[in-house]
């Protein structure tokens, strides 16, 4: 049979009409998603370990309903169907947990259509969606102490809803900066929380590698840079659960692309907002402003970029078993063994309090700074 | 509307806002509070030794000119019993270095210390200006870096110095470990915080006294103290990534004031987290000095350029490999009188 003609064909089956480009490859979309997901699989190939008939490890896959978790989702759903039809092992089970977007960011965008779509589009998994102030029933020693962290700024009315408790919570924390910080400290306390009580042991995030980067940096800004090695590596999070980044090779515009190509993930994804322009630099967050900053440099120089994530990724986690942690955050206190630097000194003038790290007195409200 | 108070004395009228800390501050208690914090980070660095014998390296910038007037008034007012005295590098660009360099001599009648100056010509046969010539503006920097380094020292090494202090401030070292986090440059990561280095891989001591101190402090320090420095800025253009890499701290500054000592701390954590196996220091097989690589990055650079110097420019009548050899044996007389002090 004569060979099909192809004007532009995939570089890699030659079998079909070229549709996206990626790293100065031209594939079709088939292709394109197969290795897009083969960038991911081989992160979690340490949990094919076993057999068909072996233990299955319990994963948690928080999806945010933005494009890189639910790519992240689409990917690991894809190869388990794939492996189930073929007999072959799968060696994980996960489930999906949604904190509703509108407890979290108050964007006033509906997602209700959204979940709907990802429960009709991925029904073979439990599906979980809690509110952000869910934190108060999950983890209930966070009531003490969210009051000792911000002090007289925080005064808790336990009469009042779990929504108005986090509520006024949030806001005694006066600038961007801080309620960023913390918020994502609550989240993934809150996260932690429910991955043990559902019996997973590994937490895989939906993290790009852009968006990795942007993360190292504003943790290294933040005064966060011991806690790296579980914030952007692989590793053991001080809660005993694991936290793996198996997007950390792919970037944020190539999850864009493979969105793009995907049908089922059109209802679930609630589309990024555009950074706004009329922002003063000086009223971003530190998180925003890293974003922004991987986002522009890392048109120019996509490379260097990703030798954050990368680089971030080789630091050894810090061996101080038994060292006093952060009451919020389970960050180290002080400073890392091995380094005898005098910034935390200098800080202990200031503050008398050692419950809390070095990264959440830096967020804490102005006065108890 | 009403003066305000300064913070610390709650007396005087306050004429400083504190880009640390946004304390509102008078002149007296500003320059005191900034004299105690680097006093204090000496001490507890244990940075010096009474009798220790103390090269400042002086370029006649504020942050060199800081130095040097806070050491002065350091080792006066807390008995250090340092032996201190000036060291210049003459990287030979006109219109740049030999006017910062009336700037260090004044800078040593004022302080009462001996300078020393030594060239990039007379180390390694090549002049800024010469060096510019040959490879152009872009990337000049690294050629100039990576020469001082040494050159300071080599300079020590001859005044019999067992310690060069340098001007390096909190901006410095902030930009040095975003730098090596977006290059991927885990050694240079370990180390790049440390308040001192190359104890223990060189017979020179470096140390960053002003380490903690703000960029914006020092200038506010210089200008309260009414300190004579040079202000221009180098006449070659720097780095575009590491221009990203400043503009990116300064945005951050504005963002939250404590970011700086906040990437230092972050640095410092990371720095002890570095895995040991990329941090192994090994010695040039040339000239000595310390290096990653079996051939250090000043003997390579020296290399390139010795390899494309134009003809022309060679009167002495010695040729190509000659000349390499000549620079590297001067190199290797510095060496040895690196060992023989």
């Amino acid at each position: 049979m004569p060979a099909k003609e192809l004007n532009k064909p995939c570089m890699e089956c030659k079998d079909a009409e070229f549709e996206l480009t990626v790293r100065k490859r031209q594939l079709c979309s088939l292709c394109f998603k197969r290795f897009i997901a083969h960038k991911v699989q081989s992160r979690l190939s340490v949990y094919r370990a076993f057999g068909l008939d072996g233990p299955k490890t319990q994963l948690l896959l928080p999806v945010s309903l933005g494009v890189s978790s639910s790519v992240l989702l689409h990917i690991l759903n894809t190869d388990r169907q794939h492996r189930l039809d073929n007999g072959r092992p799968v060696g994980y089970d996960f489930k999906i947990l949604v904190i509703e977007p509108s407890t979290v960011a108050a964007t006033g965008i509906p997602f209700d259509q959204n979940y709907e779509a990802l429960q009709k589009n991925f029904p073979m998994h439990t599906i979980s969606r809690i509110p952000f102030h869910s934190i108060f029933d999950y983890a209930p020693e966070m009531v003490g102490i969210m009051k000792e962290y911000a002090g007289s700024k925080f005064i808790d009315d336990s009469t009042r809803s779990n929504e108005e408790r986090l509520a006024a919570f949030r806001a005694s924390i006066s600038t961007p900066t801080s309620r960023t910080d913390v918020d994502t400290v609550l989240l993934t306390r809150l996260i932690v929380e429910f991955a043990k009580k559902s019996g997973c042991e590994s937490i895989i995030w939906g993290d790009s590698d852009s968006r990795l980067a942007a993360k190292a940096l504003a943790g290294v800004a933040k005064g966060r840079g011991s806690s790296l090695t579980w914030q952007v590596s692989d590793g053991m999070s001080p809660w005993g659960v694991r936290f793996e980044y198996p997007l950390r090779d792919l970037y944020k515009a190539e999850l864009l692309q493979y969105e793009s190509v995907c049908a089922e993930l059109s209802d679930v994804v609630i589309p990024d907002q555009p950074p706004s322009e009329n922002v003063l630099t000086k009223n971003l967050s530190i998180d925003e402003l890293m974003l922004r900053y991987v986002q522009n440099q890392g048109a120019k120089y996509p490379g260097v970029m990703a030798n954050v994530a990368r680089t971030a990724n080789k630091l050894n986690p810090s061996a101080s078993d038994g060292a006093p942690t952060c009451a919020l955050c389970a960050s180290l206190l002080g400073n890392v063994k091995g380094n005898s630097g005098v910034t935390v000194a200098n800080q202990a003038e200031d503050n008398h309090s050692s419950q809390f790290c070095y990264g959440c007195m830096r967020s804490r409200p102005d006065e108890l700074c | 509307m009403a003066p305000t108070a300064c913070f610390n004395c709650k007396e005087a009228r306050a004429v400083i806002i504190r880009p640390k800390n946004r304390h509102k501050l008078c002149r007296a208690c500003f320059i005191k509070i900034f004299e105690t914090e680097v006093h204090e980070t000496i001490i507890g660095t244990n940075l010096f030794f009474p009798g220790e014998r103390v090269a400042i390296g002086a370029s006649g910038g504020k942050d060199s000119t800081v130095l040097a007037a806070v050491l002065k008034t350091l080792n006066e007012r807390y008995d250090y019993g340092l032996d201190l005295c000036l060291l210049s590098i003459d990287e030979g660009i006109r219109g740049y270095r030999d006017d910062s360099l009336e700037t260090v001599k004044r800078n040593a009648v004022q302080y009462d210390m001996p300078l020393d100056i030594l060239g990039y010509s007379e180390l390694y046969g090549w002049t800024m200006d010469q060096v510019v010539e040959q490879v152009g503006k872009k990337g000049n920097c690294t050629y100039c870096g990576v020469f001082r380094r040494q050159a300071l020292d080599r300079g020590a090494a001859r005044l019999g110095i067992r310690h060069v202090v340098t001007g390096h401030n909190a901006d410095d070292v902030a930009e040095t470990v975003m730098m090596n986090l977006l290059r991927g440059d885990l050694p240079r990561l370990s180390r790049g915080t440390s308040i001192v280095t190359g104890s223990d891989a060189s017979d020179i001591k470096r140390s960053k006294p002003l380490k903690y101190a703000y960029e914006k402090e020092i200038v506010l320090y210089a200008h309260h103290r009414q300190l004579d420095y040079f202000t221009t800025e180098c006449i070659y253009s720097p780095e575009a990534f590491r221009g990203s890499a400043r503009t990116l701290i300064k945005d951050l500054e504005k963002i939250r004031p404590s970011s700086i000592l906040d990437i230092v701390k972050s640095g410092e954590d990371m720095a002890a987290l570095v895995p040991v196996e990329a941090q192994t220091i090994k010695h040039c097989e040339r000239c000595n000095y310390i290096s990653s690589q079996r051939i250090c990055k000043a003997c390579t650079l020296l290399d390139g350029l010795n390899r494309n110097r134009p003809k022309t420019a060679i009167e002495v009548g010695v040729g190509m490999e000659d000349e390499e050899s000549s620079s590297t044996l001067m190199r290797q007389m510095e060496r040895a009188q690196l060992s023989a002090t």
